[in-house]
Order: C-alpha cells, then sequence, then structure tokens
C-alpha cells in the first residue's frame, strides 16, 4: 500500500534488496511507500508495487550474476521506474551487493535519482568473507561508483552484522533482518514522530549534504536500559570509526510510553560523548507502546560530512540544481563519471585502493597539459 | 596423424580466429588466420551478443575468403577460446595426500594431482587452467619429479585460473550464434607465453606482458614453471580514452593520434616536430594540431601508471627480482611508439618483443606480437588435448 502523501519512498533492488524492503514495510505497517526492482520477474509477488527492469533485455529471467547486463537493464526501465516516484522527495535504496541486480541496478538507479534530482540514501550490504572473493570484489568494485551517484550511502559488511553467528541460512536471514529494522527505525523517526519531531525536509536536508555513512541498532530493557544502549552502541562494530570523524549524527529513540526524560538525557549525552562532540546533533523520539513496550530501541547514523552546526537549515528547500553544484569529488579516490569516457556504462577497474582506474591518470594527478 | 586446431579471441578491439595443424610430436603450423574489428566489446567482456556475433560470423567468412586462395575447404565446427579481461583470477592451491608405502610411485603422484583439482569452485566462476607448478615431500619444497623419493607427505602447488562464468557463456552464445561450438577457455596471457618463450626463458625467469585494448594481462615465470599471473582491467582503450578527453577529440581521432603521433616514453621523440595534425571529425570540422608534449604526457602517465602497479604486484610477491630473463611484450600495444623504453625503465629489466616463435605460419605478419595468444593457444591445445581418435573432430570435414 502506498501512502500518496509521503514524500519519502523505500526502493528495493535485487532478490535480497527486495527481501530486505518488504521485511520493511512488514515491520512498518500500512502507509510506507515502497517499490521493489528486480531482473527476475519472480520477485514481486501478487499485489506488491514492482518494477521489472530490463524488460526487452532480460526478459523477465533475471540478469544471472552479470553487473553491465543489470545496470543496462535498469536504464532500459528508467520510465518505469520514474512513474513510481512521482512526488517523492527522499528515495531510501536498499540492496545487497556481490550479485548481479542488486549491484549494478543499485549504481543505475542511485545515478537516475541524482539525474532527477531527488536526493537518495544507499543501504547495501558488502557480501560475507564465505561468499568467495569474486562477490565481494564485485561490492568493493562498486562501492566508489555509488558512494559518488548517492547522496549518502551506508555500506555493511555482512561479517559485521551477524558477527557470532554459525548457521548461514539463519545467518542470511538474520542480516536482512538487521538491515530491515535499522531502516524501519529511520522510517518511523520521521514518519510517525514521538514529542521530538525530526522534520522530513531536515532529513532529506542531511541526506542530501552527507557522504560516507555508517548506522548501527541497540536494544535493551530494564532499569539502566539507556546505559546498556549507549555501551552497546558504543561497541558496535558497524560504528567503528574510519579514518574521517562523524560531521552529522541522527539519533532515534524508540520506546514506549514509560521512556524517561532522563533517559533521553543520557543516550544523547552518550551517542555525544561516543562519536563526537563536535558533529551536528539531530534527536528524534517514537513513542509507540504498542510495539516498543518497556523496551528501549536507539538507531544512531553517523555521516562523515553533513550540514554544519550552522548551517541555516530554516527555509529547508534545497531545490535540486544546488544540490548538483554542491555536490564536489569527495576525495581523489572517488571522482565519479569525469572523464570516464566510454567506460561509462561498463563495470570500472577499482585498484586495491578504491581508485577509479578508468578516470584518466593526467586528470586523477593533477597533471597540466600544455595547449 | 595430423592433428587440427581452432582459436577464438572475441577481443576489445579484434576479433580473431585462426587455425593450426601440426602431426604428433612435431611444431605446430598456423594454417590460416584471420582478424577484424570488434563491435560490442568493452574491456574484454562482450556487451552486445548480437554485435559479438556479426563479428565472429564477419571473421569466419574472412578465413573462408582466405582459404580459397590457399585451396583449403575446412568448415570449422569447434574452437578454443581466448580469454582475457579483469575477472581473469589466478590464486594458488596445494593439494596433498598421504603416501601410500615406503616410497612415492605413480598412484601417489595420481592422487596428488586428483587432489590439486579437488578445489571446489563458486558456481559463477569458470575454471581456465590448473598449472601444475612444484611438488613437495614433507617439509622439502621445490621438488620436479618426486617419483622414488621417500617421504609420507606429498604436496602439489597449483596456480588456479579462473574467471567468471558469465562472460564465458556469452562468448558460448555468441559462437553459437555463429555455428562454432566453443571448446574450453584458455588465459591470453599464459597462450601468449607458450608461443613467444623459451624453455630457458621460463627457468632464468621471465615476465610476459600482454597489452590488449581492454585489459592488460601478464604471467611471471620462474623455475621453468608458472609462477603468478594476473590481469588488470586498463588497456589500449584507455590510453585512447584518456586523449579523447584531453583534447577534446572523438574516440577515433584519439585512436589515430594514439597508433601515429604518440610516445609512451618521452625521452624518445618519434618525430621532432612539437605538434601533431588532427584532422577533422567530419569534412566540415577543421583541422586543428594539438601539441605533442602534452600527447606524449597524457599516454606516458597511463601507462607509467599501468606498469607501476604491475611493478608493485611483482614486488609484492617476491619475484621481481628474480625475472632475470627480462620482459616480454605481446598484443596489439606492442606497436605503441616508446612501448619498449617504457616497461624497461618502469620494470628495470631488459625487454623485448614477443613474436610467436614457437610455431610457424605466421613468419610473414607484420604485427605477429599481436597473434601471440592466438598462436599460443593452438599451441597449447596441441600440447595438451592431442586429438584422439574417439574425440569428436574439431572440424567438420577434413582436407579435401
Amino acid at each position: 500500500m502506498n501512502d500518496a502523501k509521503s514524500s519519502m519512498i523505500l526502493i528495493g533492488i535485487g532478490g535480497a534488496g527486495s527481501a530486505a524492503a518488504r521485511g520493511v514495510s512488514r515491520a512498518f505497517g500500512p502507509g510506507l511507500r515502497y517499490v521493489l526492482a528486480d531482473t527476475d520477474a519472480a520477485t514481486g509477488a501478487e499485489g506488491e508495487p514492482f518494477v521489472l527492469l530490463g524488460g526487452d533485455r532480460l526478459a523477465g529471467r533475471g540478469s544471472g550474476g552479470d553487473i553491465p547486463m543489470a545496470r543496462l537493464a535498469a536504464e532500459d526501465s528508467r520510465d518505469a521506474i520514474d512513474e513510481t516516484l512521482d512526488g517523492a522527495r527522499l528515495a531510501v535504496v536498499v540492496a545487497c551487493l556481490g550479485g548481479g541486480t542488486g549491484t549494478g541496478a543499485t549504481l543505475a538507479v542511485a545515478r537516475h535519482l541524482r539525474e532527477r534530482g531527488i536526493p537518495s540514501i544507499v543501504f547495501a550490504t558488502i557480501p560475507f568473507e564465505f561468499e568467495g572473493a569474486g562477490r565481494r570484489q564485485n561490492a568493493t568494485g562498486i562501492m566508489s561508483s555509488i558512494a559518488t551517484e548517492a547522496s549518502s550511502s551506508i555500506f555493511l559488511p555482512l561479517d559485521r552484522l551477524v558477527a557470532g553467528e554459525d548457521n548461514m541460512e539463519s545467518a542470511m536471514k538474520r542480516a536482512v533482518d538487521t538491515l530491515a529494522s535499522g531502516i524501519t527505525l529511520f522510517w518511523r523517526m520521521v514518519e510517525r514522530p514521538g514529542y521530538i519531531r525530526l522534520d522530513p525536509e531536515r532529513v532529506r536536508r542531511i541526506v542530501a549534504n552527507a557522504e560516507g555513512g555508517r548506522f548501527a541498532v541497540a536494544t535493551a530493557q530494564g532499569p539502566d536500559r539507556a546505559a546498556e544502549v549507549v555501551d552497546a552502541l558504543s561497541r558496535s562494530p558497524l560504528l567503528a570509526a574510519g579514518n574521517t570523524p562523524a560531521r552529522s549524527i541522527l539519533c532515534g529513540i524508540l520506546a514506549g510510553e514509560d521512556l524517561r526524560l532522563s533517559e533521553v538525557g543520557r543516550v544523547a549525552e552518550g551517542v555525544k560523548a561516543a562519536f563526537g562532540r563536535s558533529a551536528n546533533f539531530d534527536l528524534a523520539t517514537v513513542n509507540d507502546e504498542a510495539t516498543f513496550s518497556g523496551r528501549l530501541s536507539v538507531v544512531v547514523f553517523l555521516f562523515e560530512s553533513g550540514i554544519r552546526k550552522d548551517d541555516d537549515v530554516s527555509g529547508g528547500s534545497a531545490d535540486a540544481p544546488r544540490l548538483r553544484r554542491q555536490r564536489r569529488p569527495r576525495n581523489p579516490l572517488a571522482q565519479g563519471p569525469q572523464g570516464r569516457g566510454r567506460f561509462n556504462n561498463v563495470e570500472p577497474t577499482i585498484n586495491d585502493s578504491g581508485v577509479d582506474l578508468d578516470t584518466p591518470t593526467y586528470l586523477r594527478q593533477g597533471v597540466t597539459l600544455d595547449a | 596423424m595430423t592433428n587440427i586446431y581452432a582459436a577464438l579471441e572475441i577481443g576489445t578491439t579484434r576479433t580473431v580466429l585462426a587455425t593450426g595443424e601440426a602431426k604428433t610430436g612435431e611444431r605446430l603450423r598456423v594454417t590460416c588466420h584471420a582478424e577484424i574489428p570488434s563491435t560490442g566489446v568493452r574491456k574484454s567482456q562482450i556487451l552486445d551478443i548480437n554485435q559479438a556475433t556479426q563479428s565472429i560470423k564477419s571473421v569466419l567468412r574472412e578465413i573462408e575468403r582466405k582459404q580459397e586462395e590457399t585451396g583449403d575447404s575446412l568448415t570449422i565446427a569447434n574452437a578454443f577460446l581466448v580469454v582475457s579481461g579483469q575477472h581473469v583470477k589466478a590464486f594458488p592451491f596445494q593439494g596433498t595426500t598421504q603416501v601410500e608405502g615406503q616410497r612415492v610411485d605413480d598412484d601417489d603422484i595420481e592422487e596428488v594431482r586428483r587432489a590439486a583439482r579437488s578445489n571446489a569452485l563458486p558456481k559463477d566462476v569458470e575454471l581456465l587452467d590448473i598449472v601444475e607448478q612444484s611438488y613437495g615431500l614433507d617439509a622439502l619444497p621445490g621438488i620436479v619429479s618426486p617419483k622414488g623419493m621417500s617421504g609420507h607427505i606429498l604436496k602439489l602447488d597449483t596456480l588456479q585460473i579462473t574467471t567468471n562464468k558469465n562472460l564465458v557463456d556469452n562468448a558460448r552464445t555468441a559462437a553459437g550464434e555463429a555455428h562454432i561450438e566453443l571448446r574450453d577457455p584458455l588465459f591470453a596471457a599464459t597462450c601468449a607465453a607458450e608461443s613467444v618463450l623459451s624453455e630457458s626463458e621460463m627457468r632464468d625467469g621471465v615476465l610476459v606482458l600482454d597489452l590488449g585494448g581492454g585489459s592488460t594481462g601478464w604471467a611471471a615465470y620462474d623455475d621453468g614453471y608458472l609462477a603468478a599471473a594476473d590481469v588488470i582491467g586498463v588497456g589500449g582503450d584507455h590510453v585512447t580514452n584518456d586523449i579523447s578527453y584531453a583534447f577534446q577529440t572523438t574516440q577515433a581521432q584519439a585512436e589515430m593520434l594514439k597508433r601515429k603521433d604518440a610516445s609512451a616514453s618521452l625521452s624518445s621523440p618519434a618525430d621532432p616536430s612539437p605538434r601533431a595534425n588532427l584532422f577533422g571529425s567530419s569534412p566540415l570540422m577543421e583541422a586543428r594540431t594539438v601539441s605533442r608534449r602534452s600527447l606524449d604526457t597524457v599516454v606516458n602517465l597511463r601507462l607509467k601508471e599501468l606498469f607501476t602497479i604491475i611493478r608493485n604486484d611483482l614486488e609484492d610477491r617476491d619475484l621481481l627480482h628474480r625475472l632475470n630473463a627480462g620482459a616480454v611484450i605481446t598484443g596489439g600495444g606492442a606497436a605503441l611508439y616508446g612501448i619498449k623504453d617504457l616497461v624497461r625503465q618502469e620494470l628495470g629489466m631488459p625487454v623485448r618483443f614477443g613474436l610467436p616463435v614457437n610455431v610457424d605460419g605466421l613468419e610473414n605478419e607484420q604485427h605477429a606480437e599481436s597473434f601471440a595468444a592466438i598462436a599460443g593457444a593452438l599451441l597449447y591445445a596441441h600440447k595438451n588435448y592431442e586429438e584422439k581418435s574417439f574425440f569428436p573432430s574439431i572440424f567438420g570435414r577434413f582436407f579435401k
């Protein structure tokens, strides 16, 4: 069921991405606006909003792990995707990288969203170690390209998502569940706010200006639940600091009617202390007695760069052209589509340090040429 | 008996088909070869099966035309596939077995070879080759032939060369449409090595650099066997693309500049004239000139980077200083001016071009380096797949 009033849309790409999006929809309940997209016609169930990618090209039989093919399939189906995007002002994309559609189509969709001027946040998982070097390379190879196209992207290595699980099938399922619950909480924060409200436009601004991201969820019960949650979050491998400190923190507190003011304070203080006081901090609460009775769930998003503290957010209308102008290469390693020329539609050549070797060398090395 | 083979390469720049024949135990002769420019291939991957099929059909017609001239009449029913591209990976795998009895006998060797082939590969991976490197017996490594030696645990080190299965299947589909059944896929760089290297070079340590249009493959030999190999997804197309971006030209104009004017090495100007002519992309476009210095800089930076990647990789694998016989350049990139000097500078070793001297029949070919891989594939097939009477014949019809 799509809620026409919602300006936020969830897009699940590929078989596993669709499963995750379906999980979010189930957990969130009616009112979530979402669409599934896959090259395999079998993914879309009866009555579900579903876009078949690359109808003529692949005849609905999946991409067979062929990344360039999946990317072209998604490009074929741009119009069909567009029909589902009517009025959307923020897109959340969920996909599992490594396979054909999850890897190739995600890049194409992220690019399309950027071209349409719709800010996007991509949640993408990196395959387990045991899935083999090939799938992992597929995933890591495309990361920098997705990061360039998406407004912000959160890459979740499955190994970290479900560390310690031994059974493969349950590990997969738990990974998808964790991903889905994270996105569900994000959604609730924005669309079912409690006493502290997070303006959807504000979220849109944060996402549109953010870059590399991380997220984690922790839940606890009992009298010390606030302290336990903060402790779990600060030790979460998913939030383990990269080289870049977080510039922007989005913190959601989800609880029942018994949420105490002191707990909100403790969580906010603990999260700030753990992930950087100088970062821009946004807090939201969700009060849902039915779901969270007695429990306290906290979801934390860290973005490596974002709007500055003193940024004017009152206007809240970051129009599309401005979004694009504000984008500049975040590091020399991910220069994006610039100079790719004839390699625009093929799988990029990314070296071990994440450099896109398809971009002209002289450009990457900043060498000036005589006229 | 005379054995006949065919090999097909669907490259980024060109599609090549060749046939060869050899009597058992004798030198192989390339009887016919043809090439046409590829379409629908980028970075060694087929992006459009229809276009690839058309290329294969064209090259088949070309072969038939040449056969008419020589009076041969063969229908090529199947061919080996020469494969390159950044999906090719080579990784070590060791087989082990317990020696039955006191000394290693043929059964033990058979068993360890079987064990070395038992590595379970993921479904989406296609095996190109398992190269046997050397045996080890207990703590003793580097044994060439362990038969008759005493020990308990027999080991066999291998290098397993794989690629993405879908890519090979796409080639199979394209060739199938042109009525050629593809036999095993073979790795371009080791094929090239097969046709250009001498056994003494392989013992002394040597590097084959196969400079393709969409990717660059290398294979390093030491002690007589393949020590390591890899492919980097950067090739001649990248040079062209860089030129096109730097001077705002079409890909065709950039290709022309690369072939006629550019030099990979800054120290060896091909032409004293400081500017290169660039004719208009259409008759209505004005001709202009570009700075040769800038042109060479763009090309040099790109290839220097490529060879630096390879040098670092060789260094990491502790191979660089062991390649005493130097580097051998094969592939279409060998035709680029100054490439030899650049490789010598960047890898710090002697360099020569790799002509397919281990086969006959290509002596009159002007750019024989670019046929090294396909000739090597025929040779490899001859060494490893010698036709037996119970094999289906490669060709639908035999000579005459």
